[in-house]
């Protein structure tokens, strides 16, 4: 599974990186999606954590590409 | 134009006079956020609106409508381009009130405040004031612990945000704290219009007086001095003084009252469910969700507005260009289409997809700051007081307009 990060839609809500640290993580200056604007693999085994993250987004900017 | 009930579907439950029977208004052509009787039955006009009002609107002064469901709101705060925030927030705002940046503003003025405002308030400077926010805590729950009894907001749940945010981000003295608190509720709530604009014009007065003599100060490399220091917009112009005052002015209206009302809320719940306050006791790993979960289900910002830059139609309902329209984040966080029994509090809800803390570009600079002093407060607050209940013969009093307050919690152990 890959996520994609929606570059402007990311504002920086921080719920992605809670329920999946090993797949997403804050930009440490100004606590966006520190991958922002690209796309990144979620191993097997994070991909349940990852579809939390997915989920909590309030800006629904992380897409789920199978 | 404003007849919102012509182009929705026709439903036994929403017919001007079911509506008027069960709720004493028609909720669709004619809504009211200042109406007691929103205040009194608020959840049960949250859960309707969001399933059965996609859109209503209000006839209160110049007009405005709400936005109910979750997909319409998050589509209309990303879509600033037509949903403008540079005409306000407030429905009905009071003339000559200057604009608080960077909330009313647009990219790309709204974009270069933003960046040099984050790093300020980022989740990690804000993991940092876990400890002195535990310290405050602590130190409010000293000062009425003995008494086995205390009037949560007064003593606790208007303070510690405050605190918080005056004297460990902006450096700004507690003392007159109580001044700022009622000129921020006063100005959000009180009946009279000017009456607001009085208010606001107070706190406005007293941040400009502490921002000028700062500028006498050496600089703290802190966000005040992030304020001072200011932006360049992109037509090259600075941003004038007036803008940084109200910079501080926005972050402090931001700072205070709300975080209260989510706190007094988590509190009250739990004096009122002893098997909650159990479950957190005996598991404080849920602690974390647990906020997030109150934040969705106890939101002080109800609505906060924007303006049409040109027609549109949301869910059916025709926008004309210039109209008021608000974002209900509280109808928003409950809606069943996104999430299994809205209506019901569950802290172990994994992957909660609320909007208590907006959508867009706007998303709340402070939400870090806001989590770190709920989950300081519930952790601490569980420990030393593990066992409390509301006062015997009270219940909490609340004030309700486009933000919710919570005037009033009597608790007792
Ligand atoms: C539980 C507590 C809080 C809640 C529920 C909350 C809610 C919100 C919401 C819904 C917005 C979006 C505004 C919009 O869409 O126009 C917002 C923006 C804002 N909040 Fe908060 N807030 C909270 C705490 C704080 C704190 C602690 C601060 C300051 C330290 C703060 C400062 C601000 C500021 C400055 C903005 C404007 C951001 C912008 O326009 O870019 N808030 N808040
Ligand atoms: S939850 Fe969404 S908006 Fe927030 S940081 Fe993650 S991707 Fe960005």
């Amino acid at each position: 599974m890959k996520v994609h990060i929606d570059e402007i839609k990311c504002t920086g809500h921080g719920r992605c990186a809670k329920y999946a640290p090993n797949v997403f993580t804050l930009n440490d200056e100004d606590g966006y999606n520190a991958d922002r604007g690209k796309t990144i693999d979620v191993p097997a085994d994070e991909e349940a954590n990852a579809r939390l993250g997915v989920k909590s987004c309030p800006e629904r900017a992380i897409t789920i590409i199978d | 134009m404003n007849d919102v009930s012509s182009s929705t579907p026709v439903d036994p439950e929403t017919t001007p006079e079911a509506l008027v029977e069960r709720f004493g208004r028609d909720l669709i052509n004619d809504f009211d956020l200042d109406d007691p009787n929103f205040n009194e039955r608020f959840d049960e006009t949250l859960n309707f609106m969001v399933r059965k009002c996609p859109v209503v609107h209000s006839k209160v002064g110049r007009g405005y409508y709400l936005i109910n469901t979750q997909d319409d709101v998050r589509a209309a705060a990303q879509n600033w381009q037509t949903f403008s925030s540079a005409k306000g927030y407030m429905p009905n705002r009071p003339d000559g009130l200057p604009y608080l940046m960077p909330e009313e503003s647009d990219p790309p003025m709204h974009t270069r405040w933003r960046r040099v405002l984050n790093p300020h308030l980022s989740p990690k400077v804000c993991a940092g004031l876990d400890h002195p926010v535990r310290n405050d805590v602590n130190a409010l729950i000293d000062t009425f612990i003995d008494r086995g009894e205390c009037e949560f907001i007064t003593e606790f749940g208007a303070l510690l945000p405050g605190w918080a945010f005056f004297k460990n981000v902006l450096g700004v003295p507690v003392d007159d704290l109580a001044m700022l608190v009622n000129g921020v509720e006063e100005g959000t709530f009180a009946a009279d219009l000017d009456e607001r604009a009085r208010h606001f014009a107070e706190v406005f007065g007293y941040l400009e007086k502490h921002l000028k003599w700062r500028t006498t100060q050496p600089p703290r490399g802190d966000l005040i001095d992030t304020i001072l220091a200011g932006v360049t917009y992109d037509d090259g112009t600075e941003a004038p003084w007036e803008h940084k005052v109200s910079i501080l002015v926005d972050l402090t209206f931001g700072g205070i009252a709300t975080t209260t009302f989510v706190m007094g809320s988590a509190i009250h719940h739990l004096a009122t469910h002893p098997e909650q306050r159990q479950l957190l006791i005996d598991d404080p790993s849920l602690i974390e969700n647990a906020v997030e979960e109150y934040a969705r289900f106890f939101p002080p910002v109800v609505a906060l507005g924007r303006t049409a830059t040109k027609d549109v139609e949301v869910s059916g309902t025709k926008i004309a260009e210039g109209e008021f329209v608000m974002l209900a984040y509280a109808c928003a966080s409950r809606d069943p289409r996104h999430m299994e029994e809205p209506e019901k509090i569950d802290v172990r809800r994994q992957g909660i997809p609320h909007s208590t803390f907006g959508v867009g570009p706007h998303r709340c600079i402070g939400s870090n700051l806001a989590r770190v002093e709920l989950r300081a407060t519930l952790e601490e607050w569980l420990k030393r007081i593990p066992d409390f209940r509301l006062k015997e013969g009270t219940k909490p009093t609340y004030i309700t307009g486009y933000l919710r307050s919570m005037r009033t919690l009597q608790l007792e152990w």
